[in-house]
């Protein structure tokens, strides 16, 4: 049985990283209903607390801003985040450690094929959490300007970026207790310090350019723009500021996890 | 079908496979004996491209797999050692997406892997999580998964390793349908049963190297006795035993509490007549075949 054309680019195969992206896809049907708390009952969770029970201590922030209303599209690229590091770090290390990449990799398949096809997983997840919080904001009216439909632009730049930078874990991580540092060294500060519940502008200056330079910040601010409409050249260094570091780290993650796929 | 020449792969300071050559014909069942630690998974993972050669040359199908290795794995099943299923899907599940990862539509992927099933005896799983089929079970749809494609050649590392005697049979019951299908098939095990009844032609690996190579009958006649003595010590005379053995000459080992002894001409062994001492005759086998060779068990690290 011979296979089928299909698209090569520079030596990835485009249709390898579809069948990867394909089996998450079925894998997530078959649990969808469990599924759905993460996608969206959790994060809303966070989105109610925080934007009516903070709401009601906070006035307005950055000038005339209802606290719900800034505090709704950090909240979502929070979400984002934590989608797609979890699918890159802990989902990768587990079909490592459980022999299931070794067979996929028996077919004709590369490692970094399967690295793309995750990270293109990593940033649907991101997007699929983007729309379930994001209706649920729409839904407060915390969020309403029509502009709002380009979040989803930042939460697949956010989805590539940390993707990339969990499947760096998961190819480095001898066994769980380091693979659970991704959690406290990325995604904690990361939830944090990003700008989601309150404006880096309130940070010592020291400490500002740093929050700055946390790969979530701009992602965060991308959403902030869209979702309230008002967009400025600020944002598009922020898209090309992710869209870089996402060049960066990717090429040293598919090196990495071929160190520990084909020696 | 599979041509090896001088096979080198090192990790580090250590060597695995250390100047390994052999050919595998088409439609032979190819047998790798050796204890673990042997290098027979290395030269597999080499064989499948999955791990690039340190020097040497290995063709597989007439491709070369140092660089045609993409085209060398369509044209290969391959069943790795760890079972390596998707716990995430179905059985089902398990083999479409292997055959969309391999290349196939969607709907050849359903069409191919209802057959696949049927053959292999899974149909009435088809819709079971992975985690509820039995070892014999999961080994027969790694080995499916590798048949999806219906490829030239299959690649077995140690397919019975681990499973109880009635996994064991389901497995040598499909393995030996394959081969009479005319797929090639390359298998490693250190079971002499196994490669006794499957295996065409056997090479015998340790540390790295193919120490001999030939039918199991060949091997036999060449390095077993014809005829081997198994003792039995009834009282603690072990010490004594030994020591008349060694004062006559014969190769010995210890198998549990038996010892077996092989005359260096193959005949039937003269013991010595000892106190406490019951002896048994038995046709050589492979498993005295790699005593020979290797100079130890297989057992033995």
């Amino acid at each position: 049985m011979r296979t089928q054309g299909t698209w090569i680019v520079a030596g990835v195969r485009w249709r390898s990283v579809q069948a990867l992206w394909l089996r998450h896809a079925v894998a997530l049907k078959r649990i969808w209903k469990v599924a759905t708390t993460w996608y969206l009952v959790e994060p809303a969770f966070a989105l109610v607390a925080v934007g009516f029970g903070i709401g009601r201590l906070v006035d307005e922030v950055e000038g005339g801003v209802r606290y719900s209303v800034f505090v709704a599209p950090g909240i979502i690229m929070a979400s984002a985040m934590i989608h797609a590091i979890f699918e890159c770090s802990w989902g990768v290390f587990y079909r490592i450690t459980g022999g299931f990449y070794e067979t996929v990799l028996t077919a004709p398949v590369t490692v970094t094929e399967l690295a793309l096809g995750d990270l293109t997983w990593a940033a649907t997840r991101a997007v699929l959490t983007t729309i379930s919080v994001g209706s649920v904001a729409i839904a407060f009216g915390w969020v309403t300007s029509p502009w709002a439909v380009g979040i989803l632009l930042a939460a697949l730049l956010v989805g590539m970026e940390i993707g990339a930078i969990g499947l760096i874990f998961a190819a480095l991580s001898p066994n769980t207790h380091t693979l659970s540092l991704v959690f406290t060294v990325v995604a904690t500060p990361l939830y944090f310090f990003s700008g989601s519940f309150f404006p880096i502008a309130v940070l010592p200056d020291v400490l500002e350019p740093l929050a700055w330079a946390l790969p979530l910040t701009p992602g965060v601010h991308i959403a902030q723009g869209f979702a309230r409409g008002e967009l400025r050249l600020t944002h598009l260094w922020s898209a090309l500021y992710m869209i870089g570091l996402t060049a960066v780290i990717l090429p040293i993650a598919i090196r990495l996890l071929k160190r520990r796929l084909v020696t | 079908m599979i041509r090896g020449r001088d096979i080198v792969k090192r990790f580090g300071p250590t060597t695995a496979v250390d100047g390994v050559t052999f050919d595998v014909m088409k439609g032979e069942t190819y047998g790798l004996l050796g204890p673990n630690g042997a290098g027979k998974t290395t030269l597999m993972r080499l064989l499948s491209a999955l791990s690039p050669l340190s020097s040497g040359g290995l063709v597989v199908a007439g491709l070369d797999v140092t660089r045609q290795g993409r085209a060398v794995r369509e044209r290969l099943g391959v069943v790795t050692q760890q079972d390596g299923l998707d716990t995430d899907l179905t059985v089902r599940q398990n083999l479409e997406t292997h055959g969309y990862f391999s290349g196939l539509s969607r709907r050849e992927s359903r069409r191919r892997a209802a057959e696949v099933l049927a053959f292999f005896g899974l149909s009435d799983r088809a819709h079971d999580d992975i985690d509820h089929l039995s070892g014999g079970m999961k080994r027969r749809l790694a080995i499916a998964r590798a048949f999806m494609m219906a490829p030239d050649v299959i690649i077995l590392d140690e397919p019975t390793t681990g499973l109880d005697p009635q996994g064991r049979n389901l497995v040598w019951d499909k393995l030996a349908a394959l081969k009479a299908s005319g797929v090639t098939i390359l298998m490693s095990t250190h079971y002499m049963e196994e490669a006794a009844a499957l295996c065409d032609r056997i090479a015998i690996m340790h540390q790295g190297r193919i120490l001999d190579e030939g039918t199991p009958d060949e091997l036999i006649e060449r390095h077993a006795s014809v005829e081997v003595a198994q003792l039995r010590m009834v009282t603690d005379v072990k010490a004594e035993v030994q020591a008349a053995l060694v004062a006559a000459g014969y190769a010995w080992r210890e198998v549990g509490t038996m010892i077996h002894v092989a005359a260096r001409d193959g005949q039937r062994p003269q013991v010595p007549p000892l106190e406490g001492v019951r002896v048994t005759y038995r046709p050589g086998n492979l498993e005295d075949v790699f005593l020979a060779v290797a100079g130890k068990g297989l057992g033995e690290e």
